[in-house]
C-alpha cells in the first residue's frame, strides 16, 4: 500500500516535470543548436528531439526513456543528465546526511534540555526563535564571514582542500571511500569541509524540530503514565528519557520529514555559497543556462530523495509507536 | 536498565510487611495543602493507616481525596505549599527533598490510578513497565501471577493496547505490589471498569492485602465500593475529614449530615419511583478559594444552625458509632439522621411503575436486525449481531452490559455516528437525535465559551440574535447553571457543570431522541443524581425519548422503564426494568446483578 502510494506520488511528479518542460518558454532545440543557429537547423534539431510530435506521444516516449534511466542530454555539459547527476549526487547526499544528523542531534539535545523548566531555558528559547528565523543564505554568509574570514577555523568551501590527497571509488561517497581505502586524512579533510555548509543547512530545521519536541515532551510529562512512572519512584531523568521521549517523537519526526523538503531547496543556495560540488551547484548552473533536461532531472531526483526520506520517517513512526502498527 | 538490582535497600524492601503489627505505615497530622491560585485543598487532615489496613477515602470530587493521596506519595502538584506532616514509612513527605521522596516512593509505596489505558505507557512493553518496579524478571512474572494475569511469561512482550481493560488494570496492580510496598495508593481503581470487572478487582485487592500484608489507601466516590473493601473509611469534605470509622458503623449510623446526604443520594436497585426527584445533596461543594469560616458543609446542610458557622468543627468521638465525626450538632440531630439512613438503606418493595405510558405504535427509534462487524486487515470482530429494539416516542430504554458487549456500538449506530453493517435503522419524526457523552469535558470545544457552544447549536434553527440569546439563558437556567457560566470556557467549569453544559447543548433544540453514553459514570453520586433528575425532567416536560447506555444497573433503573441486557453483541434479555431486575431470566443479567456492590450484601 505504502509503496504503491510512493509510486503514485513519483508518477505525479514525473508528469508535472514533463508538463513544465513542455510549457517553459525556453526552446530546448534552440538551446541545443546553439545561439545564432538558423531556423532550419533548429527545425532539424526539433525533429531529432521528437519535439514536433504531439504532447501525448512525447509523454509516452518520455516515460519510456525514464524507465531506462535516460534523462536525456544536458544542454550545458553536453553529457547525459543521468551521468551528471550520478557524479554530483554523492556529495549532496553526504551533505544532506550530515545536515540530518545535525538536525537530529540539535533537535533532540535542545528539545530535551528545554523541556523542563530550568534557569536560563527562557533565554535559550529566545535565542532559538531568533536563530530559526534567519534565512539559510544569511546564515551561510554569516558563517563564512565569522568562521572562515574572521576566525579561520573552517575552510571557505569545496569538498576537499585544494591540492590535498583524495580518493576515487568505489562508492563515490568521499567520506566512505576514504575510510574504505584507509586514508583518514582525507576523511577528516572532508569532515572539516562539511561542518559549515551542513550546519547552515541544518540550523533552521533543527530548531523547529527542537521546538516541536519540546512541546511534545511537555505534554507527555503531564500524562498519566508519567505520573505512574514517578509513583514507581523513577528519577525524573528516567521519566523523561524512558517514558516521555518515545511518546513525544511522532510530531518531531513528521517535522523532520517535511523540513527535509526545505533542506533540499536550501541545498542549491548552500552548495553555491560553499562551492560544494553537488547537485545544488549543478542545478544553479543549469538554471543559468536554461538547461531544461538538467533541471527536470534534478527535480526528479530530489523528488525521489524526498519521497524516500518521508517513507523512512513513516517507518520510524511505526517503530516508535506500536499502536500505529495495528492501523498500518 | 534494572537500576536497583544491586541496591542494598531493595533487600529490605523485599521483606514482607510485618504481620499484625499496628505500627502505622502512613501518618498524616494536621495536613494543610495550598495550591497556586489560592486553592486550599487540604485543611488540617489527620489520618493514620496501619500495616495491612485498607482505608477507604470517600467524598465528592474536589473534596481533596486525590490531593491527600498524592501528598502522601510526595507527588503533589508543582507549587504546592504544605503545613503539618505526612509520614510515609519514616519519611516526612512534605518537607523531604525530591530525591528523598523518590526513594520513599520507590521502597515503600505503589500506586494504581483510575484509567489503566492512560496510566500505562502505550509505547512500552508491559514486562518492561512492571520491570521498572520489580527487582528481576522472576519478580515481574511473580507479581503478574499474583494479580492473576494469565500466561505472564508469554505476554511480557505485549503492549498495553493489546490487552483488555481488566488485564491492563491487573498490570497496574502488579506494578504497584511488585516491590512489596508498605502502602499502595488506589485512586478510583475500579471507576473505569464495568461492574463484573470491578467485583473481580476488589476481590483481588483484598486477597493481595491478606497475602502480602500491604496497606491500602483506597479512594473512591462509590460508598458501596468503600463499604465492600475498606476496614476503615474516612469521609472527606472540603479538604477536611467529616467522619471516620468502620464502614458498617459509619454508613449504617452516619453522624455527619454530609455522610447521610451522600448515602441518601445513592441509587438503589429497588424502591423509589421514576417520576419524582432523586434526593440530592443540593448545591455544590464550596469554592476551595472562598471557604466559609465555619463548618464547610453548613451552606448545604439541612440541619444548620447559627452555631455551625462559628468555627471549624473538630474531629471528635461520634455519638452514634465508635468512630469520629466533625459535626457540632451530631448528638442533637442523631435521631433524624438515624431515620434518614434507615430510609436510604432500606430495601423497599418494588414500586408500581409510573413511567409515562409511551404512545403505542410511534417509535422515536427502531432498529431491526442490526449487524455490525469491525474489520481491520488482520482482525474481524463482530460487534453486534441481529439486534432489534424500539424506543417509543417519549419512552426510555436502557442498554446495559459489560464493556465490549456492543452497547456503545448500538448507540453510535442509532445516532448515525457509525453505519450499520446490516439491518434497518429508523428514526421517528423530530429530526436528528442528540448525544451526551461520558466525558463531558472532552466533548466541549475548549476555546469556545459556554454561550458560543450553545449558540452554535441553536443557530441551525434560523432564529434572530435576541431570540437565540433568550433561548440560551432559558436553557442554562433549566439545567441549573447561572448566567455567569455562559461567559466561561469549559476548562474553568467543574465536572458537574460541564455535564450540565453538555446536556444543555443537547436539549437547547429539543430532540425527539437523546442518546446518552454513560453520562453519569464519571460523576459523584450526588452529581449523578442531579444529571438523572435533569433527564427525568426532559422526559416529563419536553417528551424527549432516551436511549441510555450504562453498565450500572441502578442508573439504568433510575432512568428507564425498559431495559435490554446485552452480551457478546446480542440482546440476551429485555423487558420492564423492575421485572428484569427482580426476576432475571438470563445468566448475564444475574451476573451483572450479582456484581453490583451493595452495602446490604456486604454486611449480611
Amino acid at each position: 500500500m505504502r509503496i504503491l502510494g510512493m509510486l503514485v506520488v513519483l508518477w505525479v511528479l514525473v508528469t508535472i516535470v514533463f508538463l513544465l518542460g513542455s510549457v517553459v518558454p525556453s526552446e530546448p532545440a534552440r538551446a541545443y543548436a546553439g545561439a545564432g543557429a538558423s531556423p532550419q537547423v533548429i527545425a532539424q534539431k526539433r525533429k531529432e528531439l521528437g519535439l514536433d510530435q504531439p504532447l501525448a506521444v512525447r509523454y509516452v516516449d518520455y516515460l519510456g526513456r525514464l524507465a531506462q534511466g535516460d534523462l536525456s542530454e544536458s544542454v550545458h555539459t553536453h553529457k547525459p543528465v543521468a551521468d551528471d547527476i550520478a557524479e554530483a549526487l554523492p556529495a549532496t547526499l553526504e551533505l544532506l546526511f550530515a545536515a540530518v544528523m545535525i538536525t537530529v542531534l540539535i533537535g533532540l539535545g535542545v528539545g530535551v534540555a528545554t523541556a523542563r523548566p530550568r534557569r536560563g531555558t527562557g533565554l535559550l528559547r529566545g535565542a532559538l526563535v531568533a536563530g530559526a528565523s534567519v534565512p539559510v543564505f544569511t546564515l551561510g554568509l554569516l558563517a563564512l564571514f565569522l568562521f572562515y574570514y574572521k576566525l579561520g577555523w573552517f575552510p571557505s568551501g569545496g569538498q576537499v582542500s585544494p591540492g590535498a590527497a583524495t580518493v576515487s571509488g568505489p562508492t563515490g561517497f568521499l567520506i566512505v571511500d576514504s575510510l574504505l581505502r584507509g586514508q583518514p586524512e582525507v576523511f577528516f579533510d572532508v569532515l572539516w569541509h562539511l561542518v559549515l555548509p551542513a550546519t547552515a543547512l541544518a540550523l533552521t530545521p533543527a530548531l523547529l524540530t527542537a521546538r516541536t519536541l519540546r512541546s511534545s515532551l511537555r505534554f507527555s510529562l503531564r500524562q498519566d503514565y508519567a505520573r505512574t512512572a514517578r509513583a514507581k519512584g523513577l528519577r525524573e531523568r528516567d521519566v523523561l528519557w524512558r517514558h516521555a521521549l518515545r511518546n513525544s517523537l511522532n510530531a518531531p519526526l513528521t517535522i523532520c520529514g517535511l523540513e527535509l523538503g526545505g533542506m533540499l531547496a536550501g541545498i542549491a543556495v548552500v552548495e553555491t555559497i560553499f562551492a560544494w560540488p553537488g547537485i545544488g551547484l549543478y542545478i544553479d548552473r543549469s538554471i543559468a543556462a536554461g538547461d531544461v533536461p538538467a533541471i527536470a532531472g534534478v527535480t526528479l531526483v530530489t523528488g525521489i530523495v524526498f519521497v524516500f526520506a518521508n517513507a523512512i520517517v513513516d517507518l520510524l513512526q511505526l517503530a516508535v509507536d506500536p499502536r500505529l502498527r495495528r492501523l498500518a | 536498565m534494572q537500576t536497583d538490582a544491586n541496591d542494598p535497600r531493595s533487600v529490605t524492601a523485599a521483606e514482607p510487611a510485618t504481620e499484625g503489627a499496628s505500627r502505622p505505615v502512613a501518618t498524616v497530622r494536621g495536613l494543610h495543602l495550598r495550591l497556586p491560585g489560592g486553592v486550599h485543598a487540604l485543611r488540617g487532615v489527620d489520618l493514620e493507616i496501619e500495616a495491612g489496613e485498607i482505608v477507604g477515602l470517600v467524598g465528592e470530587s474536589g473534596s481533596g481525596k486525590t490531593m491527600l493521596g498524592l501528598s502522601l506519595l510526595g507527588l503533589a502538584p508543582a507549587g504546592a505549599r504544605f503545613e503539618g506532616e505526612a509520614w510515609l514509612a519514616g519519611t516526612e513527605m512534605t518537607a523531604a527533598d525530591s530525591e528523598a521522596r523518590r526513594l520513599a516512593r520507590r521502597e515503600h509505596a505503589g500506586a494504581v490510578f483510575q484509567d489503566p489505558m492512560t496510566s500505562l505507557n502505550p509505547t512500552m512493553k508491559i514486562g518492561t513497565q512492571v520491570g521498572e518496579a520489580a527487582a528481576s524478571r522472576e519478580a515481574v512474572v511473580e507479581a503478574l501471577e499474583q494479580v492473576g494475569f494469565p500466561e505472564p511469561e508469554r505476554r511480557l512482550g505485549q503492549y498495553p493496547h493489546e490487552l483488555s481493560g481488566g488485564l491492563r488494570q491487573r498490570v497496574m496492580i502488579a506494578m504497584a505490589i511488585a516491590r512489596r510496598p508498605a502502602l499502595v495508593l488506589l485512586d478510583e481503581p475500579t471507576t473505569a471498569l464495568d461492574v463484573t470487572l470491578q467485583r473481580t478487582t476488589l476481590k483481588l485487592l483484598r486477597g493481595l492485602r491478606d497475602e502480602l500484608g500491604v496497606a491500602m489507601l483506597f479512594i473512591t466516590h462509590d460508598l458501596a465500593v468503600a463499604a465492600e473493601i475498606a476496614d476503615r473509611v474516612a469521609v472527606l469534605y472540603a479538604g477536611r475529614v467529616a467522619e471516620l470509622g468502620v464502614p458498617s458503623a459509619v454508613f449504617r449510623h452516619p453522624s455527619h449530615p454530609y455522610t447521610a446526604g451522600l448515602l441518601a443520594s445513592r441509587l438503589a436497585l429497588a424502591g423509589g419511583d421514576r417520576d419524582g426527584e432523586l434526593a440530592t445533596l443540593g448545591g455544590e461543594p464550596p469554592d476551595p478559594r472562598r471557604l466559609p469560616p465555619g463548618c464547610p458543609f453548613e451552606p448545604r446542610c439541612p440541619f444548620s444552625r447559627e452555631v455551625c458557622s462559628l468555627g471549624l468543627p473538630a474531629l471528635v468521638p461520634s455519638p452514634r458509632h465508635p468512630g469520629l465525626d466533625a459535626c457540632v450538632r451530631a448528638a442533637e440531630i442523631a435521631p433524624e439522621l438515624e431515620a434518614g439512613a434507615a430510609r436510604a438503606l432500606a430495601l423497599a418493595p418494588p414500586p408500581v411503575s409510573s413511567a409515562p405510558e409511551p404512545a403505542p405504535g410511534v417509535a422515536a427509534l427502531e432498529l431491526r436486525h442490526v449487524e455490525k462487524t469491525f474489520r481491520s486487515r488482520r482482525h474481524e470482530q463482530r460487534a453486534v449481531s441481529d439486534v432489534s429494539l424500539t424506543v417509543p416516542e417519549g419512552g426510555a430504554l436502557a442498554l446495559v452490559g459489560e464493556s465490549g458487549c456492543g452497547k456503545t456500538t448500538i448507540l453510535r449506530i442509532a445516532v448515525a455516528l457509525e453505519r450499520a453493517g446490516g439491518g434497518a435503522v429508523e428514526l421517528g419524526p423530530g429530526g436528528r437525535p442528540q448525544m451526551v457523552f461520558q466525558d463531558a469535558g472532552s466533548s466541549l470545544t475548549p476555546w469556545m465559551t459556554v454561550r458560543q457552544l450553545l449558540d452554535e447549536r441553536v443557530r441551525t434553527e434560523g432564529l434572530g440574535a435576541a431570540e437565540r440569546s433568550r433561548r440560551i439563558d432559558e436553557t442554562l437556567a433549566w439545567v441549573g447553571l447561572s448566567q455567569e457560566v455562559a461567559t466561561m470556557r469549559p476548562s474553568r467549569l467543574s465536572g458537574g457543570q460541564r455535564q450540565r453544559v453538555a446536556l444543555a447543548r443537547a436539549v437547547i433544540v429539543p430532540p425527539a431522541l437523546l442518546a446518552c453514553d454513560e453520562p453519569t459514570s464519571a460523576l459523584d453520586v450526588s452529581l449523578a443524581a442531579v444529571v438523572i433528575n435533569l433527564l427525568r425532567r426532559l422526559r416529563r416536560e419536553l417528551g424527549v425519548a432516551l436511549l441510555f447506555v450504562t453498565h450500572d444497573l441502578a442508573v439504568a433503573r433510575a432512568v428507564a422503564e425498559e431495559i435490554a441486557v446485552m452480551s457478546a453483541g446480542r440482546i440476551v434479555e429485555r423487558g420492564e426494568t423492575d421485572r428484569v431486575l427482580r426476576e432475571p431470566q438470563s445468566e448475564e443479567t444475574r451476573r451483572l446483578l450479582e456484581a453490583v456492590p451493595s452495602m446490604e450484601r456486604t454486611w449480611r
